[in-house]
């Protein structure tokens, strides 16, 4: 079983070729460790990062973006998404500050990425 | 909310004509109302034209298109000033090349002549490049009364006037039938409810003869054309000063041409292409096709860097019943129906003519009724001071008076906050993003909103108090949100600023 | 009415301003000024909540608001003068800036101004494509802001026309929020943005890209109903008798960004019709002494990571025409050749080193990229494959130049 395969490492992009022979997976293409790596566990358990929103109240801002610090498993994507859209931080919140531990048993945290101030009251 | 009202008279659309004919009635003493099927009053045709103050020498002698063009010409300089809208008498300058140009033109220009058009003369190649240096023709007929404006301005400045005079707006209340009560008045149902008027004015635009023939005037029929155009970029009225236009051919016909708007921006059209329904106004590609080749052999400005965006507008080409040959403006005033004015035919030049038709129809009732004059009317209507035609000074003293002249929402246009919340607060009670764009040229600018929309977006919802699925481009069903990303189950309508 | 004097005023405190700023501080010059009309400093990085930031530069992939709080903590603590809230309405070319906020209007004088203001998106009127003018029509980037800094969703069946990286960022972006992604369709033969893009925003969510495709009606009076979409030729003019309707309530528009240079051309700088950034030379300096311009201003990147060296490298001019107000004189015309798009700077002085940066017109593979001046190649680089969506940046060395001669970059 042959499949290409695009890297999404880094802006690159590499286009490698993988396929699995005698039970071992072989790559071509790939120009760094990160690409071999990428394309090994593409085709036995893909991982992703995400970046989405989390609800702040009383902030300068709606919202805090935030992301996951590590790759989950691509197929858990919408349960963590489901733990994300639950969450409601009060401001002030901090880049680094960690919303969701280890969410859903993945491996990563669900961390802040900008900082959001308090609402300074209003005239 | 059941709406249920009586009044004097019952003014059908609230374009520039119907606004036009609010005003001259709130001179008198009689309770009026229009009703506009639309969230604004400046959505029809009213918007959709080039914005040209016509000299009136295009139309027939003994016409009321003729009559109506001459008048709200000459009447214009006192009426902009009353009503506080912008517009240059610039002059225009019609083209020619061939002798059959040349006929055409000293033929319109004869007409002109008959019509009461003041100064109109034939000019040859050196004289045109004094009117506009661009220019490159053999001969042309030069009106220097004919102008430009901005029609938008002119009918929600009308529709202003006249709501402070008086006169009350219901939008989005589109006639679905009218009946004739027992006592000879009328009951004019819409989707709101139900209105009743011893009068009414039928000024719907392109639905007219349907209104018509709820009053009892059936058969009245439009021959809609749609016209097309491409507006330009600011930069290309570097290379146009006057409106031209090209002599009209053989059969009446004038092509697409080139004219710079009061705002500074070139307008590229209109083309002329007959449609089956007159509620069909999407822009079509065979015409913006045309507008871009023909426009770039014609206009130097007509780069395609420079477009804008592009629009449509039917016109409203009366044609006689029976046959097919175009007719003059109609103010069909029966005594089989004496408490009935219908206004048909509403093409150009009804914006130049808007003031002299609605007095027109105004004396109309106002002999019929023998109605007092109201001498509390107040001609003069206040416009939103433009941060940007401001000198330093000036600025200065409004950002002093009021910080949000600091803040520069539309960048494009320069269009400040306070010019936002003021257009928000319109006597017309109107809160879309087009009742804005239309009062203060937010959105207009080369970006078409990418950088002021969100902040509109969010004024309006600070200012009103909305939900954000309820903030509308334009009508009700024109909804732009459908919601919050996260749900903050509406705990506080606190919008911070970003 | 109040005046400044400046030595240096920045227009725009995005990842290019900040940098800049930053850099012309470390250099000695401390008279400095941002003006930035957002309530933050960050600019377009603010809204792009992604990842993918800081991989060259920190090693790291951060998000936009990370990699820019980055910097906005550096000039933060080199004590460097930031006004927020505040429009710049015009510059002179004798570098006069006047700005405005709720305060007032304030002149400021400088010695030097960097031109940073960064880039809009194409719209839909731009492109004139035909049809109804309905709500529900977004460029990606106010889409963007809508949904990560206004918790405002535009939509539920979503079209997208552009496969530039902003359309398929924000494709990934409302499916993680619950819409519905029908479609990304492109023009071109091949995608506009970065083929890990095209793997992790549409292939990860079955979001089909057709290519070759463009929009050519969009219906609904009120609110978008849907599009008609035709398959387009080589020249991108629809093919007959290949209409398809999408029925849809939102069409998201990414077709080009275009650099923002309103206020550039106030100042009388002359613009390059094909980067619609301003003609510069190697000191980042454009054709009106002691204004300078770098990032999305001058072309629009892919990497903010390059944005900022970019800046950085026009700081170290900028910091020296404070100093000493000379800089080498740039009589080198640097000449985009055969298959390459537009070359930045498009003048060179030969007395330094310097990035050309440039794009290819069309993907090639197996492509070879020829830096020549005279006839004599200065500098030959041969890559797999060479896309337009990413730009190229190859260091030149000044002891490699003659004076007079013509360069000229091309890539076959």
């Amino acid at each position: 079983m042959t499949g290409q395969l695009i890297c999404i490492v880094c802006p690159a992009g590499c286009e490698m070729t993988a396929c699995i022979k005698d039970g071992k997976l072989e790559v071509w293409g790939e120009k760094c460790k990160r690409g071999l790596e990428y394309a090994e566990r593409e085709f036995t358990n893909p991982m992703r990062t995400i970046a989405t929103s989390v609800l702040v109240d009383n902030g300068e801002l709606p919202l805090a973006p935030v992301r996951l610090d590590n790759p989950v498993p691509k197929k858990q994507i919408f349960n963590i998404m489901r733990e994300i859209k639950a969450v409601r931080l009060e401001a002030p919140v901090h880049i680094g500050q960690i919303v969701l531990s280890d969410v859903c048993g993945c491996g990563s945290d669900v961390v802040v990425t900008k900082n959001v101030g308090r609402a300074q009251p209003r005239l | 909310m059941c709406l249920r009202k009586v009044y004097d008279a019952i003014i059908i659309g609230g374009g520039v004509v119907g606004s036009s004919v609010a005003r001259e009635l709130a001179r008198y003493h009689i309770k009026v109302c229009v009703l506009e099927k639309e969230a604004d009053v400046c959505c029809g045709n009213s918007s959709r034209n080039t914005g040209v103050l016509h000299a009136g020498f295009l139309y027939k002698t003994g016409s009321l298109q003729a009559k109506f063009a001459v008048e709200g010409n000459a009447a214009f300089e006192q009426i902009s000033k009353e009503l506080d809208v912008p517009y240059k008498r610039t002059g225009k300058l019609t083209i020619g090349f061939t002798e059959g140009e040349r006929e055409r033109l000293l033929k319109l220009k004869s007409q002109g002549d008959r019509n009461g058009v003041p100064n109109l003369s034939i000019i040859g190649r050196d004289e045109i490049k004094q009117v506009d240096p661009n220019v490159e023709a053999e001969f042309a007929l030069y009106s220097p009364t004919s102008g430009i404006m901005c029609p938008y301005m002119y009918t929600i400045a009308l529709a202003e006037n006249a709501k402070l005079n008086g006169v009350d707006y219901y939008f989005e209340n589109e006639v679905c039938s009218v009946k004739k009560e027992k006592d000879g008045a009328f009951s004019v149902s819409t989707a709101k409810g139900r209105l009743y008027s011893r009068w009414i004015i039928n000024s719907a635009g392109l639905g007219a003869p349907t209104v018509a023939a709820m009053l009892g005037s059936a058969g009245y029929a439009y021959k809609p054309v749609k016209g097309e155009y491409i507006l330009l970029d600011k930069r290309a009225i570097e290379q146009i000063r006057v409106p031209v236009y090209p002599a009209p051919d053989e059969k009446g016909v004038t092509d697409l041409h080139a004219t710079p708007t009061i705002d500074g921006n070139v307008l590229m059209g209109p083309t002329c292409n007959d449609v089956v329904q007159s509620c069909d106004l999407d822009t079509t590609a065979d015409s913006l096709d045309y507008i871009v080749k023909k426009g770039a052999s014609i206009f130097k400005g007509m780069k395609t860097e420079w477009i804008i965006r592009s629009f449509s507008g039917i016109m409203p080409r009366f044609v006689e019943r029976g046959t097919s040959g175009y007719l003059d403006f109609l103010i069909e005033h029966h005594p089989d129906n004496p408490n009935v004015v219908n206004l048909l035919g509403m093409d150009s030049p009804a914006l130049t003519g808007a003031y002299p038709i609605g007095k027109y129809v105004a004396d109309i009732v106002a002999a019929q009724e023998k109605l007092a004059k109201n001498n509390s009317f107040d001609p003069c209507r206040k416009g939103i001071k433009k941060f940007s035609e401001q000198d330093v000074e000036t600025r200065c003293e409004m950002i002093e008076q009021n910080p949000d002249y600091g803040e520069i929402v539309c960048r494009c246009e320069y269009v400040t906050k306070a010019e936002i919340v003021e257009a928000l607060n319109n006597p017309l009670g109107v809160t879309s993003v087009n009742g804005i764009k239309y009062r203060t040229r937010a959105t207009m600018g080369r970006c078409q909103g990418g950088y002021c929309e969100t902040r509109i977006a969010s004024i309006i919802q600070e200012s009103k108090g909305l939900d954000r699925k309820d903030i509308r481009l334009d009508n009700s069903r024109s909804y732009m949100f459908t919601g919050e990303v996260r749900e903050s189950c509406g705990c506080s309508t606190k919008t911070p600023s970003l | 009415m109040r005046l400044l004097n400046k030595d240096a005023v920045i227009i725009g405190g995005g990842p290019a301003g900040l940098a800049a700023a930053i850099q012309l501080k470390k250099n000695g010059i401390d008279n400095i000024l941002i003006i930035e009309r957002e309530k933050n400093l960050g600019g377009i990085l603010r809204q792009c909540i992604h990842d993918g930031f800081g991989l060259t530069r920190f090693g790291k992939s951060l998000s936009g608001p990370e990699y820019a709080q980055i910097f906005i903590d550096e000039a933060n603590d080199l004590g460097i003068e930031a006004l927020t809230d505040t429009s710049v309405i015009n510059i002179t070319y004798g570098k006069v800036v006047t700005a405005v906020n709720r305060g007032g209007i304030f002149h400021v004088q400088s010695k030097a101004v960097v031109l940073a203001m960064g880039c809009r998106e194409r719209t839909r009127g731009a492109i004139n494509i035909p049809g109804a003018r309905p709500a529900g029509i977004y460029n990606a980037g106010v889409a963007q802001s809508y949904i990560n800094l206004h918790n405002t969703m535009v939509g539920r069946e979503i079209v997208i026309l552009g496969s530039g990286d902003i359309g398929m960022i924000m494709a990934r972006r409302l499916t993680l929020e619950g819409a519905h992604v029908k479609a990304v369709f492109e023009a071109q033969a091949y995608p506009s943005g970065l083929p890990r893009n095209i793997e992790q925003c549409l292939n990860d969510y079955g979001i089909p890209l057709y290519l070759s495709h463009t929009v050519t009606k969009i219906c609904g009076r009120r609110r978008v109903e849907g599009v008609v979409v035709s398959r387009v030729d080589s020249a991108f003019s629809p093919i007959d008798g290949t209409e398809k309707f999408f029925s849809c309530d939102t069409l998201i528009l990414s077709v080009g960004l275009i650099p923002e240079n309103e206020l550039s051309l106030m100042a009388g700088v002359e613009l390059d019709r094909r980067t619609r950034g301003a003609y510069v030379n190697d000191s980042f300096e454009t054709g009106c002494s002691g204004i300078f311009a770098a990032g999305n201003v001058l072309h629009v990147h892919d990497l903010v990571d390059f944005v900022s060296i970019e800046a950085e490298e026009l700081a170290a001019s900028a910091a020296e025409y404070v100093s000493s107000d000379c800089l080498p004189k740039a009589s080198i015309v640097v000449v985009p050749g055969r298959n390459v798009g537009y070359a930045v700077p498009q003048r060179v002085s030969g007395e330094k080193n310097f990035t050309l940066s440039f794009r290819v017109k069309q993907p090639i593979e197996n492509c070879k990229v020829t830096v020549s001046q005279g006839g004599n190649v200065i500098s030959e680089v041969k890559m797999r494959k060479a896309i337009p969506a990413n730009m190229i940046q190859i260091k030149i060395s000044a002891d490699r130049l003659e004076s007079g001669k013509e360069i000229e970059v091309t890539a076959v």
